[in-house]
């Protein structure tokens, strides 16, 4: 059936990957589900009205004391697991999304002027990027989440804390993007093809989009992946460090730090359950940025 | 040469001045270190006096102006939250974090090149798909749930190794240092394997795109078809060639690898720089964490520094270009 | 005569031997979340320090295993004839760890140290005018009015050698930068300071000189600051302390169903409430009252206590440890008023009903702001209130935020309803009345934590009136209708007393007081 598909074409390769079609399908399902949380979850955990205390600490529908309205249990404060793991794997994705497409943008534009135009514009790049690396994460944020709140009215700052998670998470990843963009393009820079259409007094940019960054791509795509993971476990570890989104706002991160109160007390469902959807999350994404990396790789081909 | 090195130093001035000048505006929005410093009982006035005697009512640019020319004179203030000196409480910290940070970079690169390698040579193997698939559990598992996990099952359940702190250290001058004793390693071991996960996979999966990469290119192939023996060619050529950018990323871990060990140091009670700094941002210690940043500048400054001439000493060409 | 001598010396080692091993056994590792800032008595009045000094320095009165006042330094104290004020005779013989005598001269001069501009603790001798010593052992202190309850008050102010300090530039404590008193001690104390690594170890041993008779057999005591619980919790679980103080809730049953642990559960003497904005114009955070404050209206404050369900709130988050508080301070408490021990039930219809009395019967959006470092479970409270508040139509925009950021907020009025703990000071029921229900008045001092400026002319005149009252009885009348007037006008919405949980090996004895102080004194390792 699949016989019309010519062999070593990327489709080609998909289907006789069972691992990145495996990691695809969850991927898609995970998307999907955030995508269409409102319309699946049996509850919307924002909405304060929508449960109870009094439900609080239930068990999965599987174990004594579970019952069918919650199937995998609820936290402590009576929320579903499934409505809040649904919207968590939505905000986690948004954020973590957004912030890689920030820092690569971000990271691989000022990584390849850097590395292709050199001397001075390289090293202001460098410096600035040297600034940001001497601030970890966690100060980043809570610059950013500081500027927010001096420039911002009040009443709209607890909104925006997800803006200013991503900013963070954002800014604290761009320098990998931009350094390894950088470190291949000196060495893409002096190869002949680039220096061929030097000659041939090509426009920078379009040297640098189209000669230089494919062969960069390997390098990147690799980074890219570990990276959307990082953006997803930095905000959560920001979580942890006490300055990531509110308790009421369920991403994956909170969901995990929260959980950590429970690791020992016997409720093993709100610290695992989104801990273990987490993983599936990562691990798929990383599992088909492999797969991606595999395809755009030239060398392959 | 001289003139390259003379120009980054010049440049690192600059950094570290752009990191302290960020650091201490952010300290505004931590929050008042005052009210931090007081017990409830303080009346508001006394509060206001003590707001005053700090200089913390003063203008930002001269609070900030007032902060950098201690820094340049070597006065580092005291701490709001203890009222030690600054530059001791600092200094007593940098051996632990260093220790744990070297460590684990160490772990990471002697597990994550060797793993590297092989992975990119056997890439369809059935132990790469597992060691694949391990690290990228390991790294899909926040820092602090692995930290924790760790905690109870190797201290707790089979009571193997401490919970928490550094375990016995010795003094060598002023380094307090925890590699000279058992007891001192055994408690390293399990921040530093928390420490080091995420940097592994990191490493492995970059040496191992890298080492495809090299491994496809004409020369090698060239190299096969000529008989070379493969291990030269495998470790002399093809790894030798993926180490520029292993190099960038090394550089780039030793700043992750400082940066995390704030969670890492916060888990297991490690009693490093990142944990002050934590218990400074708790008390807005604004004091101890402006120190503490204006350091952590000066070691990414020098290590990028270190990663530059690295660079010259393995491409040729870039010494050509630079120089010019 | 040769083998007598060998067996005596055999005697003799192995009785060396047997107390070798004893002195080995009692050896005291503990950990808790914070490390004390300072070894300065004077320098900072938070509760690590005071709790962790309390070790290494007295004050003229100490409070017992029950709380109770008893005998420290001073060996006995009366009233003053004919003038406002306390007489203390001090104890005789008692010597500080370096050797030198304790006089009148010492206290007069810690007193001088405590209450001058440079230290934190200066708000406990506000009352005081002035203070004479008489001779070597006896000092007053003169108040400025009758003041019953000055001796109370004054638990934890240690005393320094003055001696001591003079000689090593600590005369003043420590504001902005260290002396000698931040890091060295000189009490006198059942324990004194070892080595001290701060943020990391801290080492006490035995006091030999102390007058009073040991009731620990605890021969080095090393503390630990553990700010993580997970890893507090994994420390005493693999051996690694004796005791943890806190430990959450949640986990009280694994500690409990290990073998070789103990819990130790008790309340604080913390009240844990809800504050109103009373005073301002409009809320902050409403969408859809942004004109109007509708707590300044009385029934709306009382449809919130209504709606919020202290049993479950017990039962889910604090696993039954809980109890509702009715007031300001607990029952046990000096001054609680037993007459006013009722807090407004759960009912969600009642709330309701108020709040359309109030001429708000679709309810309105406010502003929550909570700590999320301060207190229990204090966010996961925060949560739960907002989700029951929002049944009634009170709609909860929660913030929370760590605790250096939270009371600037509190202090710029930036809320429309807070979360707020108190632990009376004094351990009477006056403390939380100076501080949280008396107008805000800078001049006085007083109010200065009434973030909500709940202000009753009446309960502005009872204050000094429940002050200087000696008889308990009319004390206590005053007390009863203060307590009346605030409940009735929910000046704040009382939730339930804070729990202690603790947790040690089974073979450590010690005593859980209720305001969360470690003793060691009273630790025996059996």
């Amino acid at each position: 059936m699949l016989a019309f598909i010519k062999r070593r074409e990327p489709f080609w390769l998909f289907v006789h990957s069972p691992s990145a079609m495996i990691a695809a399908f969850l991927t898609a399902l995970i998307i999907l589900g955030a995508l269409f949380a409102p319309l699946i979850a049996p509850s919307n955990p924002y909405d304060l009205s929508s449960f109870s205390l009094m439900d609080g600490l239930l068990p999965p529908v599987w174990q004594d004391g579970g019952r069918s309205a919650f199937l995998l249990g609820t936290d402590d404060q009576g929320r579903d697991m499934i409505s809040s793991i649904l919207y968590g794997a939505r905000l986690s994705l948004v954020i973590g999304l957004t912030a890689m497409v920030i820092a690569t943008v971000l990271g691989v534009g000022l990584g390849l002027a850097a590395g292709y135009f050199g001397g001075r514009f390289d090293a202001v790049i460098m410096r600035i990027a040297d600034v940001q690396l001497a601030l970890p994460a966690i100060l980043t944020a809570l610059l950013i989440d500081g500027i927010a709140r001096g420039i911002l009215p009040t009443e709209i700052q607890q909104n925006m804390r997800v803006t200013v998670l991503t900013l963070a998470i954002a800014l604290s990843l761009w320098v990998n993007f931009a350094r390894t963009a950088r470190a291949s393009t000196f060495v893409e820079k002096n190869k002949e093809y680039v220096e061929a259409a030097i000659i041939m007094g090509q426009h920078p940019l379009r040297i640098m989009l189209i000669q230089i960054l494919p062969n960069i791509v390997g390098p990147l795509l690799v980074i890219m992946t570990v990276d959307l993971a990082s953006a997803i476990l930095l905000e959560a570890t920001l979580s942890f460090l006490g300055i990531g989104l509110p308790a009421d706002s369920p991403s994956l991160g909170t969901l995990i730090r929260i959980g950590m109160q429970f690791l020992l007390s016997g409720e093993w469902w709100i610290l695992w359950i989104p801990t273990v959807f987490l993983i599936v999350l990562v691990v798929a994404i990383n599992v088909l940025g492999d797969f991606l990396r595999d395809i755009f790789n030239p060398g392959l081909r | 040469m001289a003139y390259f090195i003379l120009k980054r130093l010049v440049q690192s001035v600059f950094v570290m001045i752009a990191v302290a000048f960020l650091a201490f505006s952010l300290f505004r929005f931590v929050g008042d270190p005052v009210s931090q410093m007081t017990g409830v009982e303080t009346t508001v006035e006394d509060q206001d006096r003590l707001r005053e005697g700090l200089g913390l009512n003063d203008p930002f640019v001269v609070q900030f102006i007032r902060f950098s020319s201690d820094l340049l004179r070597g006065d580092f203030g005291f701490s709001y939250r203890t009222r030690q000196p600054v530059a001791e409480m600092i200094t007593n910290r940098i051996p632990a974090t260093l220790e744990l940070g070297v460590v684990a970079l160490l772990i990471s690169l002697i597990v994550g090149i060797p793993a590297g390698v092989y992975t990119a040579l056997r890439p369809r193997g059935i132990a790469t798909q597992l060691i694949l698939m391990t690290t990228l559990v390991g790294v899909s598992i926040p820092t602090f749930v692995i930290g924790i996990m760790l905690i109870f099952l190797f201290g707790v359940q089979l009571g193997l190794l401490p919970t928490f702190g550094r375990g016995g250290t010795v003094h060598i001058g002023s380094w307090e240092s925890s590699l000279f004793t058992f007891d001192g390693w055994k408690s390293l071991i399990l921040p530093a394997v928390t420490l080091g996960v995420y940097q592994l996979t990191l490493t492995m999966r970059l040496v191992r795109a890298q080492m495809m990469d090299v491994m496809r290119s004409d020369y090698i192939r060239f190299a096969m078809a000529r008989g070379v023996p493969l291990h030269s060619l495998y470790f002399r050529h093809a790894l030798a060639n993926t180490m520029v950018p292993v190099i960038t990323i090394i550089g780039l871990q030793f700043g992750g690898v400082i940066a995390f060990s704030i969670v890492t140091e916060s888990v297991f009670q490690w009693p490093g720089m990142g944990l002050l700094f934590l218990e400074s941002i708790r008390f807005v210690d604004i004091p101890v964490m402006g120190v503490y940043l204006v350091v952590i500048a000066f070691f990414f400054v020098l290590v990028n520094l270190i990663v530059d001439l690295l660079y010259f000493a393995i491409d040729p060409r870039l010494r050509v270009k630079e120089d010019v | 005569m040769k083998n007598q001598n060998l067996l005596k010396s055999a005697l003799l080692s192995a009785s060396l031997l047997v107390a070798a091993n004893i002195v080995s056994a009692e050896t005291f590792r503990w950990a808790s979340k914070t490390d004390p800032q300072t070894m300065d008595p004077h320098a900072v009045s938070s509760a690590p320090v005071l709790s962790f000094l309390n070790n290494i320095y007295e004050g003229l009165v100490r409070r017992g295993r029950d709380m109770s006042i008893e005998p420290s330094l001073a060996a006995s104290w009366e009233p003053l004839d004919g003038e406002n004020g306390w007489r203390f005779n001090l104890r005789e013989g008692v010597t500080f760890q370096d050797g030198a005598d304790l006089t009148a001269e010492d206290v007069l001069f810690s007193y001088q140290r405590a209450a001058s501009e440079e230290s934190d603790v200066r708000s406990w001798f506000a009352p005081v005018s002035d203070v004479r010593v008489i001779d070597d052992h006896t000092i007053d202190f003169i108040t400025k009015a009758p003041n019953p309850l000055f001796p109370d008050s004054i638990a934890n102010f240690m005393i320094l050698d003055k001696g001591w300090a003079e000689r090593n530039d600590a005369a003043l404590p420590a504001r902005d930068a260290e002396n000698f008193a931040t890091m060295n001690v000189n009490g006198t104390g059942p324990f004194t300071l070892q080595s001290r690594d701060p943020g990391v170890r801290t080492v006490l041993v035995p006091n030999a000189n102390w007058w009073d008779t040991p009731e620990h057999n605890v021969t080095e005591a090393t503390f630990t600051p553990i700010g993580n619980s997970a890893t507090g919790l994994a420390a005493l679980l693999s051996g690694e302390i004796d005791f943890i103080q806190p430990i959450p809730l949640q986990d009280v049953q694994q500690v409990e169903s290990r073998d070789g642990f103990k819990v130790l559960e008790g309340e604080e003497t913390r009240v844990i409430m809800f504050g109103f904005p009373h005073e301002h114009e409009k809320l902050l955070y409403s969408t859809n009252e942004s004109d109007s404050n509708p707590f300044s209206d009385p029934r709306v404050r009382l449809a919130a206590a209504h709606a919020l369900d202290i049993d479950s709130i017990d039962r889910v988050l604090f696993r039954g440890k809980i109890g509702a508080a009715s007031q300001l301070v607990p029952a046990g408490i000096s001054g609680y008023s037993e007459a006013n021990g009722n807090r407004p039930a759960y009912d969600p219809e009642r709330a309701k009903a108020l709040l359309a009395e109030a001429g708000y019967s679709d309810g309105f959006s406010f502003g929550l702001k909570c700590p999320n470092d301060r207190y229990i479970n204090d966010e996961a409270l925060c949560r739960a209130a907002a989700s029951m508040f929002a049944a009634v139509g009170l709609n909860a925009e929660l913030s929370t935020g760590p605790v250096r950021d939270y009371w600037p907020q509190l202090r710029e009025d930036d809320f429309d309803m807070y979360l707020l703990g108190w632990s009376p000071g004094t351990f009477d029921m006056e403390h939380p009345i100076r501080f949280l229900l008396h107008s805000q008045d800078n001049e006085k001092k007083l109010g200065s934590w009434n973030f909500g400026n709940y202000s009753n002319a009446r309960v502005d005149e009872l204050l000094p009136m429940i002050q200087q009252e000696i008889d308990p009885e009319n004390r206590q009348k005053l007390i009863d209708e203060l307590v009346a007037i605030t409940q009735e006008e929910v000046a704040y919405i009382p939730l339930y007393t804070q729990p202690l949980i603790w947790a040690s090996k089974d073979n450590i004895d010690l005593t859980q007081r209720a305001d969360n102080f470690f003793m060691l004194r009273w630790v025996t390792v059996n």
